[in-house]
């Protein structure tokens, strides 16, 4: 199906005529010695991850490279092997439908929406080099318009005017393949990116990969009339011209099984919350809780410490004043958060039922108490 | 030139030279990283003082592995080279000395027994049947300084070739593949501070994981150390 949604653009249009339905048998064993070109026709983060994936693992590399040109409806992206918690807002996420995704090459967060166009340049491990790549992209840029300062730095990342940066990578290198993707803010949403890209929490302590934030920028804010198609076309012939070749566009659908076999098995494991929340590399969390008496309006501090291993609490200690909440029930609290995933809607519903169980002041004051954990939480 | 160097120091003085090399080195542990960058720019045909050779294999006796050295040495048409740390060498170093550097530890490890697979991982089997499993030098060369190993937990069954983990670089996420069907026994936990271990000591403290063997035959499978040099070279032309 064609992409939608809010704007009416598709990815692209078949360039050449060549109909939609590639399938794998055509790209897989593609004679020749030509890099090819593909658009994906989805807008599903969790699809077109699993379709890097699959042409990294069925198309023959080594004689060729491959272009991908995909976009996404809003997600959120994060690294290998980043912290969610650390790295977007899951609440404002949730509230604003907007999925996570963990992909398998290494580097920062992103925020993807149909503004935002993804280039994924696969070759074989030897022929990698994103410097090359990323000169196609900003040569594809000068000669749309001379008059933009884009440059790549020794980050691999594009800055525009040399401050603002609109284009960040990273890569994977597995058995005999490498891919090499990267963004393009062409018009994506800022104030939506600058909503979830925002720890959850406060207190995360861990060795996990950090992102560096940056002050980004639209293509679109600098150059008003540079067309979403155009940009794609500029790219596709600058992509040809460096890898000398002369492939035209194909457009492909992620979503059928038929010319992507496994695919659908590997959109699912990515969308699993064992491989988005699960590899999160071990952490803690050491927070300091404010909590109120909604009846007496008493205040007191109390502290949390978790520790949290493949996504479930491994420790929960709460340190909470005695004379807030008897040490009995803290320590309840804990325990029934320990052998749980770091999730508020689990642990919400230990927490229900444990504040069932009590009555009067004791049983506001650990509602109290399990809300603050859960916000912690994220 | 080295060749001649070695030729002409007699074996006990080059023995000793070495085991004071090994304890300074430890020593100076810390102090090196500085000291290492300005070596770097040095010819690295000229005599240097600080030679340090790295044996990756603590159990082995010195004098056996360079005993065994010398008795090589004379097949390889290059010779010792200084074996610095494998991270902090220059780009123009790395080009000009491959063939010096991987001969010199292969000599080294032959105490070990390593033995390597085609994406570059190693595992060597200890006494106690425990194969302890890491990249090597040319692996870790590609990969560029080392910023977080995932690794597998403790209790992981792998089978051959399965995907345990991943190191990432400042080049990209590589995946990391089992070179043998069995159990994961014990994960360095000095890599989750240090990461770089895995670039600075690829064959000793930036060892990855530690595995039973559950199929001995696979060993048959995986290359010895002279047809993963000829495998290296393959690959470089």
């Amino acid at each position: 199906m064609m992409s939608h949604v809010r704007r009416t653009w598709s990815l692209g249009r078949n360039r050449s005529g060549v109909s939609c339905r590639t399938g794998s048998a055509s790209i897989a064993t593609c004679s020749g010695d030509a890099a090819l070109v593909l658009l994906s026709r989805s807008n599903d983060v969790f699809q077109n991850l699993a379709l890097e994936d699959w042409i990294e693992a069925n198309v023959d590399l080594q004689r060729r490279g491959v272009l991908l040109l995909w976009r996404n409806r809003p997600a959120v992206v994060i690294g290998r092997h980043q912290n969610p918690w650390a790295e977007c807002h899951l609440p404002a996420m949730r509230g604003g439908g907007v999925p996570l995704a963990r992909r398998r090459s290494g580097g920062g967060t992103v925020f993807h929406d149909l503004g935002n166009l993804n280039l994924t340049f696969f070759s074989s491990k030897t022929s990698y080099d994103r410097r090359r790549n990323l000169k196609v992209v900003t040569e594809a840029l000068r000669q749309l318009r001379p008059a933009l300062d884009v440059r790549a730095t020794d980050r691999f990342d594009i800055l525009l005017n040399g401050h603002f940066k609109i284009s960040g990578s990273a890569a994977r290198l597995s058995r005999k393949s490498s891919y090499h993707h990267c963004t393009l803010l062409h018009s994506a949403d800022h104030s939506a990116l600058a909503n979830v890209l925002r720890p959850s929490c406060p207190g995360i302590q861990s060795n996990a990969t950090p992102s560096v934030p940056s002050p980004v920028a639209n293509l679109l804010d600098h150059a008003p009339t540079l067309q979403w198609e155009e940009l794609l076309d500029a790219l596709v012939r600058q992509y040809n011209a460096e890898f000398s070749s002369s492939s035209s566009s194909i457009t492909v659908d992620p979503a059928d099984e038929a010319a992507f076999p496994g695919v659908a098995a590997a959109a699912a494991e990515l969308r699993s919350w064992d491989w988005t929340f699960g590899r999160t590399p071990k952490f803690r969390v050491e927070t300091v809780l404010q909590l109120a008496d909604e009846w007496t309006a008493a205040r007191c501090s109390a502290r949390l410490q978790v520790e949290v291993k493949g996504g479930v609490v491994e420790s929960c200690r709460l340190d909470v004043p005695a004379d807030w909440l008897p040490l009995r029930l803290s320590g309840e609290l804990s325990g029934v958060l320990v052998g749980g995933r770091f999730c508020r809607h689990r642990a919400a519903a230990a927490v229900t039922e444990l504040t069932r169980s009590e009555s009067g002041e004791a049983r506001s004051r650990l509602k109290e108490l399990g809300d603050a954990v859960l916000t912690a939480m994220g | 030139m080295r060749v001649n160097l070695l030729h002409e120091v007699p074996a006990k003085h080059h023995l000793i030279n070495l085991k004071e090399e090994e304890e300074e080195e430890e020593e100076e542990e810390e102090e090196e990283e500085e000291e290492e960058e300005e070596e770097e720019e040095e010819d690295p045909r000229s005599a240097n003082p600080r030679r340090r050779i790295r044996c990756p294999h603590q159990y082995a006796t010195k004098m056996a592995a360079c005993g065994l050295f010398r008795s090589l040495s004379s097949n390889f048409f290059t010779v010792l080279p200084v074996l610095t740390r494998s991270a902090t060498l220059s780009p123009l170093r790395l080009t000009s000395q491959p063939y010096f550097e991987r001969t010199l530890a292969t000599s080294c490890r032959l105490t070990a027994a390593l033995k390597f697979t085609g994406k570059h991982e190693w595992i060597r089997v200890e006494d106690d049947g425990i194969g302890t499993v890491g990249i090597s030098k040319f692996a870790q060369e590609a990969l560029g300084d080392v910023v977080y190993c995932g690794l597998p937990e403790v209790g992981t069954q792998l089978v051959q070739q399965d995907e345990f983990g991943a190191l990432e670089s400042v080049k990209a996420a590589s995946e990391l593949y089992s070179p043998l069907t069995g159990e994961v026994v014990e994960v360095n936990t000095l890599l989750a501070d240090n990461p770089g271990l895995v670039n600075k000591s690829c064959y000793d403290d930036g060892w990855l994981i530690k595995m039973t063997i559950g199929n001995p035959t696979e060993l048959d499978t995986l290359m010895d150390e002279a047809a993963y040099e000829r495998y290296i070279r393959s690959i470089k032309d």
